[in-house]
This record gives C-alpha cells, sequence and structure tokens, in this order.
C-alpha cells in the first residue's frame, strides 16, 4: 500500500531579487516498507524534496499524502503528532541537543508521546546499537558514528512508520559511514519501516529498492537501480 | 585604511546586539549628564542662596568695633571702587512702652543702608525695605506688636531714643529657618544708632560689616587682603562659599549618593557594552576566521571592529544626550521644593563634556577585553572545529586588571575621598564574588534536579548545555539587582522610621525651663494634653571607679563624657525605645542605687550592665550600678535621655522640666505668648517649620532616589536582554529541534519560559538574600535605625524580576518561534 | 594653668593636716551622701550658674575648683563644692535649695541672676527669688556671700540699673556679705574672656577668684567665731 504519495511539488526559492525553481512538477509514490533512494548532484533539490515530503517545509503548488491523508495545508501544532510518532529523522549533521546526554537525547521523544517507558526503551535501543556504555555521554564527547547511531535511535524510539534520513553518511568516514548504513537498513527490515534516504553515493543507492533521480528539480528516473 | 562599509555591514548585519550595545552607551550618557547637571544646578542655586543667606559676599563679624587697620582697608578698597560696604550692629535691648507700662526684650538689628546686598526683606506693606526705614523709623516683627499691644504707628522707646513703628517685618533674609532667638526683631536705621546710646563700654554686640565686591572673581583676593588686614584679632571674616550651612551639607551628601548610583548604573552599562560585544563578535566568528585565513592581521581586523565600537558609541552618546534634553522638561518638575524655583535646572555644557568623556572612557574600558580576545580566534574556526582554550590568559587578566584600576580611577575622581571610594570599590567586589560563590551553589543544586515536569526538565538541561553563560547571567543579575533591591529595601525603612519618628500626633513645640512648682500653673496654662519630663542637670565622674579623663574625652569627635548631662528619673521605657541589655530597665533585686544607659552612652565609654557609673549632680556624688542598655527605634525629633534612673533616686534632686506638647499650628503664637508671658523663665522651641520643611525634603528625596535608580533598573533590564540575545542560537537550535520530533509550539514555549523562569527567580532570590543582610547592616549600623525585612514586599521584587525576565526572555525569542525549522536547517546546512 | 587632678587634690588636705598638727579646729560631720569624707573643717557649696561651673574651661579652672586650692593653700582646711548649673536662672536656683542643703554647707557663695538678666526678665523677679534664697539658705544656719552682678549696657540704662540694684538691696535687707561685682575686672575684656564675650577664660577665673577671696575668708571667719561662740 502506498504510504506516501506526492502530486505535482513545486518550489521556488527568493535568492536576493531572482526567483529560483528548485523543485518542478515532483510526483511520487512510496511503498510500505520500501527503501527508497533519492539522488541527485549537489543543488538537485533532493533535499528540499525531502523536506517538502517530511512537511517539515510546504511546496508552492502540489500536494502530499500521508496513509492517504492530505497534509500539504497542516499547521506547525497539527504536524507536530506526525512528527512525533509517525517519522524518524535522520540528518547529515545529526543535530543532536547538546545540552542532553545521548540517553535522554533518545528519550526525548519517547517523553513527549508521554511514554512512561521510555527510558527502558531508549537503553534497550541504545544497547542494541553498541552504545550502550556511552549513554551518559553528552553529543560533543561522541565521536561522528556515535552521534549518528544514537541519532538513529532517537528516530526509531516511537517506532515510527517512515524514516527520512538526508544524507546520514555524508560527516562520516567510510568505515562508521557502512556501519551506519548496514543499521539502519537492519532495523528497517526488522520493524518495516519504510526508509527514505537522500544521498549522493551511488554505494548506497545499489543497496535500495527503488532509486529516484532527480536533476534541476525534475525527476528524471524512477525505479530500479539507476 | 578603513572599510566603511564593512563597518556599516557589520552592524545592520548584527541588528539586535548593536541595539543593546547603543542603549547601554545612551543608559550611560543619561545618567551621567542627568547627574552633571543636576549637580551643577544645586551648587550654583545653593551659592545663590548661601549670598542671600548671608546677604553679603564677603562678611566680617566681631564683637567689638573694627581695629584701625582693618577699617582703612576696607575704606581704600572702597575708594578703589572694588567694594562695597555696610555696617549693622544685632544686640538685645529691653524696649519700652513709649506711653504706659510694658517693656520687651528685643532683638535689635541697626542697619546702614546698603543691607542687604543680596536676598529681600519682606514687609507687611509690600513696600521696598530702603523706603520705610527713614531716620526716626522701626521696623518690627509682630511678634512685638502682639506682646506689648501696639499697632503700626505707636513710638517705642529705645535705649535714650524714641522712634515710631513704621510697618512689620515678614521675612528677613539672612536670618536662618531655625534660628531661635530670645525676643523679636527691631529693625533701626544706622543714623539713629549715636542716639540710642546703648553701644560702648560694658555692652556686648555683634558688630558686622558686610561687603559686596564688584567683581566676583576678586573674592578670594579680597577675602585674603582683609584678613591680613584684621591679623591677629578676634575679626572673623568669611564669603558666602566657606559658610557651612546646613544645606549644603545636606546636599552634598546627597550628591555623593546620587553619584555612587550613577557609578553602579555605569557599571551595569559596561557590562552590557562587554557583553553584547562578547556575543556580537562571537557570532562574527567564522567571519573572522576567514578574513584570517584570506590573510589579514590581527590589527586589521580589531581596528575595524574598534571602529564599529566607537560609531556605535557614538550613536550612542547622540541618543543619549538627546534623552537627556528632552528629560530637561521633567527634571524642575521632580526637583521642585528643594530648589528655590527661580533655580533653572538645565543641561550644562559642563556636564556634557564630562559626560562625553567619561562616556567614551566606559565604552573603551568595556570593549578592551573583547577585542583584545579576537587575537585568538583561529582560521580553523572556518571548520567549526572549535576548542575551547583557556579564556583567563595571562595578557586577559593584565587587561582585566587595567581596567578595573581605571574603573577605580574613575570612582575616586567622581567621590573625591580616597576612603569612601575604596569602601565603595571593595563592596562592589565583595557584592560579586558573594553573587559568584551563592550562583554557583545554587546552579550545582539544580544541575542534578530531575524534576516530572518535561519542559521544565528540558529547560534545567538547557541552561547547562555546552559553552552555557548561565552562570555569568545569573551572577551579573544578582548582583545588579541585589543592590536595586538594597536600596528600595533601605528607602522603605528610612521612610517608616521616618513617618514613625512624625507620627501624626506627634510633638511639635517643646518647652524648657519649667521649675517643678510650676507645673500645675503651666498645664493649666498651655491647656494641651502633653508630656512632662524632669530634667537634671548632672556629670559624669567616673566608671567603674576609674575617673572620666576631661581632656581626652573632649578630643573625641563625636559626643563624649565629659559634658553636662540631662538626667532624667521615670519609671518605664519611652515609647521609642527598646532595651537591648539586661532584663528589665531596672532590677528589683539590687540594692544598689540604678541607671539606664542608652547604647549612644556605650559608644562614647566601653560599660556594660553590672558597671557603675559616678555621677555628680551639683556637687553631691551618686554611685549608680549600669541595670539595662537602652536603645532608640526611631529617629525623630522626640527627647530621649542618656542616662535614666529610677524615681527614688533623683526625685528630690534639682530639676527643671521638660514638655513636649502637640499645638495647632495655628494656636502655636498665641500659646507661646501666653507661657512665656506668664512664666518668663520658660524657653519654647517651636519644631513645626523644622518638621514640615524636614517632611517635605524627605519626600522630594525619595523621589529624586528613585528616578536615578531606574536608570539602574533600565541597566539591569539591558542586560537581561543582552543574555538573552546571547543564548538566542543556543535556542534557536533547540527549538528546532524540539519541533522536529513532534513537539508542538506550546511545548516549546513552555521550555523558553521555564528556563527565563529558572534564570530570573535563581538571581531575584539570590539578590534578595545578599540584599536583606546588606540593608540590615546598612540600616542597623550605617543609619542606625530599626530594620524591617517586608517580606511581603521582598516577595514582590523577586515576582516582578522573574516577570521581567521571562517577558524580556519571551519577547526576544519571539522572533525565534517564527521561523520555520526548515530555514535553520538549510542554514545550518550551507556551512 | 595648671589643672588638678583629684590625686593633687587629696594631697593637699593631707598636707595641711600634717602641717596644722596640733592645732585644734574641729572636724566638720561629713555630708550624708559623701562617700570615705575626709576630714575638712567646712563645707563652702557655690551655688551659680555657668560663671560658676566653667562653661567651656576644664572643671579644675573654675572658680570654686581654684577657691578651694587657694584656702588650702592658705591653711584653711575647707572644702568648695561646685553647684553651678549652666543656663540655670534664679528661679532654677531657687528650686534647688533642699538638695544644696544636703551637702550641709557652712557657706554658700551665690551668684545667680545673669541669665534672667540675658532674657529681658523683670529684675523685681529676679530680686525676689535671690531675697528667698537667701531666707531659707539663713533659716538653716547658711551663712550667704551674695555676689553682685551687673548687666551689658546694650540692654537699656533702666533695665541695667534696675538690675544692678537687687544685689545691694538684698544684701543690705538680709544683712549678707556683698562682693560687689563678681567679675569686676574681668567683664569687658576681650583678653579674659572667650569668643562669646561673656564667659571668662581661665586666667579671667583666676582674677575671679582673687575678687571672691577675702569675702570668703570673711565669711569663715565669721562662721568660725560664730560656732566657737557657742
Amino acid at each position: 500500500m502506498t504510504i506516501l504519495e506526492t502530486l505535482g511539488i513545486t518550489k521556488s526559492y527568493l535568492i536576493g531579487n531572482r526567483r529560483i525553481k528548485v523543485l518542478d512538477a515532483v510526483s511520487l509514490a512510496v511503498a510500505k516498507g520500501e527503501f527508497l533512494v533519492v539522488k541527485g548532484e549537489s543543488g538537485s533539490g533532493k533535499s528540499t524534496l525531502l523536506a517538502i515530503l517530511s512537511g517539515l517545509d510546504r511546496p508552492d503548488q502540489g500536494r502530499v499524502l500521508i496513509e492517504n491523508q492530505d497534509v500539504t495545508d497542516l499547521d506547525e501544532d497539527a504536524l507536530a503528532p506526525l512528527r512525533n510518532a509517525t517519522f524518524g529523522f535522520v540528518f547529515q549533521s545529526f543535530h543532536l541537543i547538546p545540552s542532553l546526554s545521548a540517553l535522554e537525547n533518545v528519550m526525548f521523544p519517547a517523553e513527549l508521546k508521554g511514554d512512561p517507558d521510555a527510558r527502558g526503551k531508549a537503553l534497550t535501543l541504545l544497547d542494541r546499537v553498541g552504545l550502550g556504555e556511552r549513554a551518559a555521554s553528552f553529543p560533543h564527547q561522541l565521536s561522528g558514528g556515535e552521534k549518528q547511531r544514537c541519532a538513529i535511535c532517537r528516530a526509531l524510539i516511537n517506532e515510527p512508520r517512515i524514516i527520512f534520513a538526508d544524507e546520514p553518511t555524508g560527516n562520516l568516514d567510510s568505515v562508521n559511514g557502512a556501519a551506519v548504513l548496514e543499521l539502519l537498513l537492519e532495523l528497517q527490515r526488522e520493524r518495516e519501516t519504510t526508509l527514505l534516504m537522500v544521498t549522493h553515493s551511488p554505494e548506497i543507492a545499489l543497496r535500495a529498492d527503488r532509486v529516484v533521480t532527480l536533476k534541476d528539480g525534475r525527476m528524471v528516473a524512477d525505479g530500479g537501480h539507476a | 585604511m578603513l572599510n566603511l562599509r564593512f563597518i556599516g555591514r557589520q552592524i545592520t548585519g548584527a541588528k539586535r546586539q548593536c541595539v543593546v550595545f547603543v542603549l547601554c552607551v545612551a543608559l550611560s550618557m543619561v545618567t551621567l549628564v542627568s547627574l552633571g547637571s543636576f549637580s551643577r544646578s544645586v551648587q550654583s542655586s545653593l551659592l545663590r542662596d548661601a549670598r542671600a543667606l548671608h546677604a553679603a559676599d564677603l562678611i566680617v563679624h566681631a564683637h567689638a568695633p573694627l581695629p584701625a587697620p582693618l577699617q582703612g582697608r576696607i575704606a581704600s578698597l572702597a575708594g578703589q571702587g572694588e567694594l562695597l560696604s555696610a555696617r549693622y550692629w544685632d544686640f538685645y535691648s529691653v524696649v519700652q512702652k513709649a506711653t504706659g507700662e510694658g517693656t520687651l526684650l528685643c532683638d535689635l538689628k541697626v542697619v546702614e543702608p546698603g543691607y542687604p546686598f543680596y536676598g529681600q526683606l519682606l514687609l507687611a506693606s509690600g513696600r521696598p525695605f530702603s523706603q520705610v526705614l527713614t531716620p526716626g523709623s522701626l521696623v518690627v516683627e509682630q511678634a512685638l506688636l502682639d506682646r506689648l499691644r501696639l499697632r503700626v504707628g505707636d513710638a517705642l522707646r529705645v535705649g535714650n531714643a524714641t522712634l515710631t513703628i513704621k510697618d512689620v517685618l515678614l521675612q528677613e533674609p539672612d536670618r536662618p529657618v531655625n534660628f531661635f532667638a530670645l525676643g523679636p526683631r527691631v529693625f533701626i536705621p544706622a543714623s539713629d544708632l549715636t542716639s540710642l546710646g546703648l553701644l560702648g563700654r560694658g555692652s556686648r554686640a555683634d558688630y558686622v560689616t558686610l561687603i559686596k565686591v564688584a567683581h566676583p572673581d576678586r573674592l578670594q583676593a579680597l577675602l585674603s587682603a582683609l584678613r591680613g588686614a584684621a591679623g591677629d584679632s578676634r575679626v572673623r571674616i568669611e564669603s558666602y562659599r566657606s559658610a557651612d550651612s546646613r544645606v549644603k551639607r545636606f546636599f552634598d551628601n546627597l550628591l555623593f549618593f546620587l553619584n555612587l548610583s550613577g557609578i553602579f548604573t555605569l557599571l551595569l552599562a559596561g557590562f552590557g557594552i562587554q557583553s553584547t560585544l562578547f556575543a556580537l563578535l562571537k557570532e562574527q566568528e567564522r567571519t573572522i576566521a576567514v578574513m584570517k585565513a584570506l590573510g589579514a592581521r590581527s590589527r586589521f581586523i580589531i581596528g575595524h571592529f574598534l571602529a564599529v565600537t566607537l560609531v556605535l558609541g557614538l550613536l550612542g552618546t547622540l541618543a543619549g544626550l538627546s534623552a537627556s534634553l528632552a528629560l530637561q522638561g521633567l527634571l524642575p518638575w521632580l526637583f521642585r521644593g528643594l530648589i528655590p524655583a527661580r533655580v533653572t535646572l538645565g543641561v550644562s555644557g559642563w556636564a556634557v563634556a564630562e559626560a562625553a568623556l567619561i562616556g567614551l572612557l566606559v565604552v573603551l574600558l568595556f570593549t578592551a577585553l573583547p577585542l583584545y580576545r579576537l587575537k585568538e580566534v583561529k582560521p580553523r574556526a572556518i571548520f567549526g572545529k572549535e576548542e575551547s582554550g583557556g579564556f583567563w590568559s595571562r595578557s586577559t587578566w593584565v587587561i582585566a586588571g587595567t581596567g578595573a584600576l581605571f574603573f577605580l580611577a574613575m570612582v575616586l575622581v567622581r567621590i573625591k575621598d580616597l576612603k569612601t571610594g575604596s569602601y565603595f570599590v571593595l563592596a562592589l567586589a565583595l557584592l560579586i564574588l558573594v553573587a559568584y560563590l551563592l550562583a554557583v551553589g545554587v546552579l550545582r543544586f539544580l544541575k542534578g534536579r530531575q524534576p516530572k515536569n518535561l519542559p521544565l526538565r528540558q529547560a534545567l538541561k538547557g541552561l547547562f548545555r555546552p559553552a552555557n553563560a548561565s552562570r555569568s547571567i545569573v551572577v551579573t543579575l544578582s548582583a545588579a539587582l541585589a543592590v536595586i533591591f538594597a536600596i528600595t529595601l533601605v528607602e522603605r525603612n528610612l521612610d517608616a522610621s521616618f513617618i514613625e519618628s512624625f507620627p501624626p500626633g506627634a510633638p511639635n513645640v517643646f518647652f524648657i525651663d519649667i521649675q517643678p512648682a510650676q507645673k500645675a500653673a503651666f498645664a493649666a496654662s498651655l491647656a494641651v494634653k502633653a508630656d512632662y519630663y524632669p530634667i537634671v542637670r548632672g556629670t559624669v565622674s567616673a566608671v567603674n571607679g576609674q575617673p572620666v579623663d576631661a581632656e581626652k574625652e573632649r578630643e573625641s569627635r563625636g559626643d563624649n563624657l565629659a559634658r553636662e548631662f540631662n538626667l532624667t528619673y521615670r519609671h518605664d521605657l519611652l515609647a521609642d525605645e527598646r532595651i537591648v541589655s539586661g532584663k528589665t530597665l531596672f532590677r528589683r533585686d539590687w540594692p544598689q542605687e540604678q541607671v539606664s544607659v542608652l547604647d549612644t552612652v556605650v559608644k562614647m565609654h566601653k560599660m556594660q550592665v553590672g558597671d557603675f557609673i559616678s555621677f555628680r549632680v551639683q556637687g553631691v556624688p551618686i554611685r549608680a550600678r549600669i541595670a539595662s542598655v537602652r536603645t532608640r527605634t526611631s529617629s525623630g525629633l522626640a527627647p530621649y535621655f542618656y542616662f535614666v534612673f529610677p524615681d527614688s533616686v533623683l526625685a528630690d534632686a534639682p530639676q527643671t522640666l521638660f514638655c513636649a506638647a502637640r499645638i495647632d499650628k495655628r494656636q502655636i503664637g498665641a500659646v507661646q505668648n501666653r507661657i512665656v508671658a506668664g512664666f518668663p523663665n520658660v524657653s519654647v522651641i517651636d519644631l513645626t517649620q523644622t518638621m514640615t520643611l524636614f517632611g517635605q525634603i524627605m519626600e522630594r528625596l525619595s523621589t529624586i532616589v528613585r528616578f536615578f535608580t531606574s536608570f539602574s533598573i533600565a541597566a539591569g533590564v539591558l542586560i537581561v536582554v543582552s543574555s538573552v540575545f546571547a543564548t538566542r542560537y543556543a535556542r534557536l537550535q533547540e527549538a528546532v529541534y524540539f519541533t522536529i520530533l513532534g513537539a508542538r509550539r506550546r511545548f516549546v514555549l513552555a521550555v523558553f519560559a521555564a528556563e527565563n523562569l529558572v534564570l530570573g527567580a535563581v538571581s531575584g532570590v539570590i539578590a534578595l538574600v545578599i540584599s536583606q543582610i546588606g540593608s540590615l547592616v546598612i540600616c542597623r549600623q550605617g543609619l542606625d535605625m530599626s530594620y524591617r525585612a517586608y517580606p511581603g514586599q521582598s516577595l514582590l521584587l523577586v515576582l516582578a524580576t522573574t516577570l521581567l525576565v521571562v517577558c524580556v526572555g519571551m519577547a526576544a525569542s519571539f522572533s525565534i518561534l517564527r521561523q520555520k525549522p526548515v530555514t535553520f536547517l538549510r542554514e545550518q546546512a550551507d556551512e | 594653668m595648671t589643672k588638678t587632678t583629684p590625686l593633687s587634690r587629696l594631697l593637699l588636705p593631707l598636707l595641711a593636716i600634717s602641717l596644722l598638727a596640733g592645732c585644734q579646729k574641729e572636724k566638720e560631720p561629713a555630708a550624708e551622701l559623701a562617700v570615705a569624707p575626709p576630714a575638712y573643717q567646712g563645707t563652702v557649696v557655690a551655688v551659680g550658674d555657668s560663671l560658676t561651673a566653667g562653661y567651656g574651661v576644664p572643671e579644675g579652672d573654675a572658680y570654686p575648683a581654684r577657691l578651694e586650692a587657694k584656702l588650702n593653700q592658705a591653711g584653711y582646711r575647707w572644702r568648695v563644692v561646685n553647684a553651678g548649673i549652666s543656663g540655670e536662672t534664679s528661679s532654677g536656683a531657687l528650686s534647688r535649695i533642699d538638695w544644696i542643703l544636703r551637702l550641709k554647707p557652712d557657706i554658700v557663695i551665690l551668684e545667680t541672676g545673669a541669665n534672667d538678666g540675658l532674657r529681658g526678665v523683670d529684675p523685681q523677679l529676679t530680686r525676689q527669688n535671690i531675697d528667698r534664697m537667701a531666707a531659707e539658705l539663713q533659716a538653716k544656719d547658711v551663712l550667704v556671700v551674695l555676689a553682685g552682678m551687673q548687666m551689658m549696657r546694650n540692654l537699656g540704662s533702666d533695665y541695667v540699673e534696675r538690675f544692678a540694684a537687687i544685689y545691694p538691696a538684698v544684701a543690705e535687707k538680709r544683712h549678707l556679705i556683698l562682693i560687689p561685682f563678681f567679675l569686676a575686672n574681668v567683664a569687658g575684656d576681650a583678653a579674659l574672656n572667650q569668643a562669646d564675650g561673656i564667659h571668662p577664660l581661665a586666667q579671667g577665673y583666676r582674677i575671679v577668684v582673687e575678687t571672691v577671696y577675702p569675702y570668703l575668708i570673711q565669711a569663715i571667719k565669721r562662721k568660725t567665731a560664730g560656732k566657737q561662740g557657742r
């Protein structure tokens, strides 16, 4: 079943006094449990597309449907429960909350939801990714790989149905990057989570169920491995 | 080579920080200019008043005709056109009604034409004094007409002459308000002096020569010349400037206090400037790092930012000056009643120049450190790899130390008293130290807390985020608020003490020297309920057997034991007394004679309950044991006694009675006449004038104090704003993260509010603790009055502070909340 | 100008006693409230205002202290008690006669009225007060030496004359020993008075003592003769 669908997404930005079209009538459907990669060169609009798909940004034209619900015009407060329980985010720059420890970072979405067992779940996840010993450390005390693994736990704690990952290995060395990718895929398969990943790495694209390619804001390929 | 465009862009790029910076400088300016102008206005008006108070520029005073050399000098100087002189003679005499019985002791003033050179004599008819006081005429006070039952136009016998009363005197410029005369004033023209036949050998009079100098800048020179001509004789020559008037001293004290508060405001504004600049430069760190990577020298960069600082400083100065000019309209209303209406309170050019100079110094002082730290920015900061190196390197200490020394020097220049200036700076240092220790303690306590409430928990975690400025914010806020709270508390206590001292029913007239046998008749004549206190004159001859060394005692600056005291006897405490040592006023279980002493006596000479004091009451020795030590709780004009005995010891001693009564203002004149006529040995002291004046002054004072204190509060607000801005980036970041993770706007707002709440409340509580202790010490030790903690007001202060910090914090954060998370992420990704 | 310390005041009488050992002078009973009284021949109480109290000079320079020293030096083992109160009027002095009598004085030097004059009090009142004081003292067998006072000229000739007349009048009526003018040779001399022109300096009081002394000796002789006559 289609868990996420977009119709004719168009987005442009005003830079200085020029209007730059970043996305041009992009339509996409993602199936439940699918691992989709959005590939493209720098400036092709893939990060913007991810932002719109995940509700972090709004398109100028077009619609976004999550589980058949039109979320395009929902305000921030209405989007909040989606972000908290339906989505999970993993970013290139990790974006962990600096004032919280690894454990607290992971617990946070669950606490927001009001989950009484947030701590237990968080510890389990951290153990799972090998950060059990580092649970009390703060982000500035963790290496890049550790930070990303922590972020992944955070993204997963509320058992989201869709994970959005924006170049998750972009800031990691090859060893860590590979480890993180494996971790993501493993967890994704375990829980049958839909994984939407933006990357410019062909190697990662090879692992996907489906690859969508963007060039200059337009979708130029969809399906298979390009 | 300065790149002006670069400077301009820097300013527009960091609008918020720059606004705060400019406001801080503007605030300094306003404080300095207002204070400076006020001070100058007061000085000039006081000098003007001083001239009127003495009716002349120079006053030559003697108890005999002036020695010939001096007379000659004055005459020759007058001949050269350097000065004008006019003499007067002031002495008591018993005047008689020309017809019928009636005599009265009067205070005569025989004046030459020219008197007074300054100030005006107001007569009931409204005519000019010089026109009325022609040869053979008299100008008298109403009291004389009342006492002798005479009218204007009647004749009066003064000495050997008979003169006609021509007018009634309403106001005499050179007679101070609190002057107590034994008889009404009578003005007589100098042409009639010889016909009076009252002066000569065996008479006692004040011989005064008033001098008006033709050219004001010659004042000092003429003063020295005349003093030289006077030689060793007992002639006293003063100028209106050197007169030690109580009003002048009062204003000296007020200005001193205002100067202190002004300096404190400057300090706060300075810190505001410093922290704003730190934050501004931190935001620019990447840019600076890039510049360095491109080969720019530190000197070049510092120079540019220094230029930015100076431009901002200039803007602030102009803003401050405009504000001062606007305030100019407010000042006269503020200071009315304290300064005669004819004085114009304006912005003086000198004050502006002085303020600009000091403002520049403050800006340079407080921006030195942030600018110097620019050197530390390394090009690799471009890559975001920041190593938080030690902030306090040796050179940092040197700069901070130099800055502190300069500040101390500035303080001393303003206060002009080394001891007080040092105490002030030490007190400030102690304040910051205590605030620091308390802040560290409280923050440490908070760090481990895990409250159940999620937003609150997140707020606490946020306070301790890496590279947080929570400690410095709390210290700065606490210290600033502590001073503001303390000023408020002390002022409230002063108010209360004053009101207590002059409650509505407080006595306003004192009668002294009533003989005990007269009491019944006196009370009947007074016809008003009053309190009577027995007064027995006596001296202290020894304490615990040790004789009192009269010479040594007289050397002490304050009160001493070598003088005559007014002893009294009663069996209970006065309404405004309480016992500080000993259980009761007197003890039943002691066989010896007892005495209760006031704590001021203990300050004069070490003694305690149980010690023995030997008194001499007109030759009769009395040895008494100290049963208790009392203290006064009010500081008004109520009577008080150093030594109180039980009835048994002094009841038979020779004594007079002292009466304190409350009399309707309109009746006082009639009562005075009645009493003095019926009981000529009784002297009357009328306090109403003093009390009313005092009350007005106190009220004006607290308004003025609050006015200048509000500058400090404004500085405090700026510091709050500045700290909120400084942590803006980190909060923005967290807000975005929360939103992405699914937090509602409500949650984000709650976390912000909670963070500000904690900061505000912690600072407020620490400030309250410090200020309560400080105010207690100031009131008890410094002002010698009782202290009340005002818990209600204190709570209000803390709440207001917390509210202020929350509001300011939220206002500054709103723009953050409106930002879409994606914008933030995009900006991040750009790096 | 020497200042008599308490110690030297104690020594002088002892010295006097050893010198006069063998003379038959009766010892006077000590005052009721005095502490450990040494043996005095008699008590003189100097009653008055600031001119007696010694306003503005150390107590040792006021005239009673000097007078006592002079007496003791001359061999009279008498004590002179300073019962002066600054600012007191004749009314005040009158009201404390009982207190003064507690000291059991043999002789009283009465110097009062100056403050009445400074306040312009009716000389009639002053005269009445002094008269009554003299009567009460004499009734208790106290010999009164009256110090005559004069007022300043500026108060007006009428007043000045009426004031000055008080003292001779009362002295005659009550048969008192009269010192014509207490401040003779002192009043009006700038060098002998303080800046206010009213209160003498120490050197002024020296002269006052010289003025008072002969009249006091007269009184002492009259008193001791009276006693021996009994």
